[in-house]
């Protein structure tokens, strides 16, 4: 992912339906609209799908399917036990929280910032073996 | 395409075999209430309140699930971001935490099960006839208070979502190849670059939009 340049705002804001950087990024973002919200979304659901289809392929539509999917069950387990954020994801993602309203998601309660432990994270993805 | 197919299909299966605390029947009841929280009214009219605990009213018992338990998968499935510890607390003083903990867990593969096929435009698959039989009933060793609201797996070296069913380790063990087989793929997740139909990025965008758009803080 290096040199990639990701509108962090764009990809939050649930009424930014536009390219943010990653290609395919508005198809797939109207995508997650409509499934998430169906027609209430504003967007058509086989509209949608038929929109990601055309631009990335049938199997990215399925991945993108499992995606969606896989994460409609991780809120679910994340916010049903009430777990909060690990240590390190909770001090290097102060600023973006802030600035994306995340803060204030009732889920925040569940992680105390004054036990934040401040570190610099060069690998991300060990936070989640 | 064969992963995810084969990963549904046993998880479809393992919602009709009696599971850590709860039978085949129950744990099936649970996925059919998860799909009636779809169109409930009590559950529309607490979504669009401001607060959800301000509207009245409450889900009558539907054997084989109590009333406590129906509230807890309602909830659970409708509106999962303005859960708090106190609702979660009186919930657990009624059901005990491995049974609250077994309802999240059901009610989380549900949501995937369902989700994938109403994103691809398929029909919901067909919930699964129960399986006779008792509950395993064993509480693992090795879990304890982690901060979470029910107790996890001691275990540091995994992240907190990677522990959420470490309490229920059958309905943890189907729930963590259904994530494995429909997000982040074994070892693979630990690289940046996937060789897959979508990039990481685009992965990553999608999981993003997914859990804004459901307030989920973590």
């Amino acid at each position: 992912m290096q040199g990639l340049t990701v509108d962090i705002d764009a990809v939050l804001d649930r009424q930014h339906v536009g390219d943010c950087g990653i290609e395919g990024s508005a198809e797939l973002l109207t995508f997650a609209d409509a499934v998430l919200g169906g027609t209430a979304s504003g967007v058509e659901p086989a509209a949608a799908r038929a929109a990601l289809r055309a631009r990335l392929g049938e199997e990215a539509l399925w991945e993108a399917a499992a995606t969606v999917a896989a994460f409609c069950g991780l809120v679910r387990v994340a916010d049903g036990t009430g777990i909060p954020l690990d240590d390190g994801v909770l001090a290097v993602s102060a600023e973006v929280r802030e600035r994306t309203g995340i803060d204030g998601f009732a889920g925040a309660a569940n992680s105390s910032t004054t036990d934040a432990v401040d570190v610099s994270l060069t690998d991300v993805a060990a936070l989640f073996r | 395409m064969r992963l995810l197919i084969d990963a549904q299909q046993e998880a479809v299966a393992a919602l009709g075999r009696p599971g850590d605390w709860l039978d085949g029947a129950e744990r099936v009841a649970v996925w059919r209430e998860v799909r009636a929280a779809a169109t409930d009214e009590l559950d529309r009219r607490r979504v669009e309140a401001l607060s959800p605990y301000a509207v009245e009213g409450a889900h009558p018992a539907r054997p084989p699930l109590g009333a406590i338990e129906v509230e807890v998968v309602h909830r659970i499935a409708t509106d999962p971001g303005r859960l708090t510890r106190s609702w979660a607390r009186a919930a657990i003083d009624e059901l005990g935490e491995e049974r609250y903990t077994e309802l999240v867990g059901l009610t989380a593969i549900a949501k995937v099960l369902d989700t994938f096929a109403a994103a691809l435009g398929q029909p919901p698959p067909a919930l699964p006839e129960p399986v006779g039989g008792a509950p395993a009933r064993v509480r693992p060793e090795g879990v304890g208070d982690t901060g979470a609201w029910v107790a996890q797996s001691l275990n540091k070296t995994l992240a907190n979502v990677s522990r959420t069913l470490s309490l229920v380790p059958v309905t943890n063990a189907t729930w963590r190849t259904l994530v494995d087989s429909h997000y982040s793929r074994g070892r693979q997740f630990f690289e940046l670059v996937w060789d897959r139909a979508l990039s990481r990025p685009q992965v990553e965008l999608l999981a993003a939009r997914t859990t804004v758009l459901q307030q989920c803080f973590y």
